[in-house]
């Protein structure tokens, strides 16, 4: 009898605390970054659904245009698994910036999300992709005619020539 | 009845594409821009699509068109200011303008041209 009775509004806590981080998670989706002047970075962390993907796209275009950003970053290093349902969404969000003129990299692509969209055969041939979104800055840069030069006598960071640029 | 109007600017030509064009206004213009492009008083062409709110798979299809055959002609073709809602239409319907360059705004347009051209005359 004791059970039932405490039962009940226990379960409605559940389902208030379900809401409450539902609409957290909601919030923490789609933080679009501006990262240089002219550059975008959209990282996603978890699974890529259709009703996310959308919200994701529109709000990176707003964005876009809003601060008329010419490249953007998509970081996928928080997306624990790409099959063919996120690669699809995935690449609608590509050509919808597209379409604005702003040009998508696709980086924090790991060597297993490679192998597996490869062996599911999706093509990614016409997207720039990079394996860190360091990587990812650094060809925008480039792209934009930036450069990132160390400074001279800097000794936390000494300039040396051997030194592998990421 | 609209005329899509195509103003020259140097050797660049900027059409702006008014909402609710008719697909005969459409074909109008095709046929406006490729006599122009003929008589090669253009290396570029930009397309303002800036205050169209919907683009229908006819017109879709007909910019690609477009930038074929401004391509044949040794003209370059940009689309710019696609409003978010158009593209995300368009990319649901399938019609990504594979082809087609784009730019955010006119002046990066006519930017990303002359950069086309340097690569061109490169190249």
């Amino acid at each position: 009898m004791s059970e039932t009775g405490s039962g009940v509004p226990a379960q409605s806590g559940l389902q208030e605390a379900i809401e409450q981080q539902r609409a957290t998670i909601s919030e923490l989706l789609t933080p679009v970054i501006e990262v240089w002047d002219g550059i975008l970075a959209l990282p996603i962390v978890g699974s890529v659904d259709t009703a996310r993907a959308q919200d994701m796209t529109e709000t990176l275009l707003e964005r876009i245009v809003a601060t008329r950003s010419e490249i953007v970053l998509l970081d996928i290093t928080g997306v624990p698994v790409v099959d063919t349902a996120v690669a699809r969404h995935l690449l609608e969000t590509v050509s919808a910036a597209r379409l604005l003129g702003a040009d998508v990299y696709i980086v924090g692509l790991s060597s297993r999300t490679a192998m597996t969209l490869v062996q599911l055969g999706i093509d990614l041939s016409h997207i720039t992709t990079r394996a860190t979104l360091a990587k990812g800055l650094a060809l925008a840069f480039s792209r934009l005619g930036l450069a990132v030069i160390p400074q001279l006598g800097n000794t936390r960071h000494p300039v040396s020539p051997d030194r592998e640029t990421p | 009845m609209a005329r899509v109007p195509i103003i020259r600017l140097g050797d660049v030509l900027i059409a702006t594409v008014q909402d609710e064009l008719y697909d005969h206004d459409a074909l109008q213009f095709q046929e406006d821009l490729g006599q122009l492009l003929e008589r090669g008083v253009a290396h570029g062409v930009v397309l303002d699509f800036s205050t169209v709110a919907t683009v229908d798979s006819f017109l879709a299809r007909l910019i690609g068109a477009i930038a074929a055959a401004s391509q044949l002609l040794r003209a370059a073709m940009v689309v710019v200011g696609l409003q978010p809602a158009v593209a995300v239409t368009l990319v649901e319907l399938g019609l990504t303008l594979p082809g087609v360059h784009t730019a955010l705004n006119a002046e990066k347009g006519l930017a990303l041209l002359a950069h086309l051209r340097r690569d061109e005359r490169v190249g």
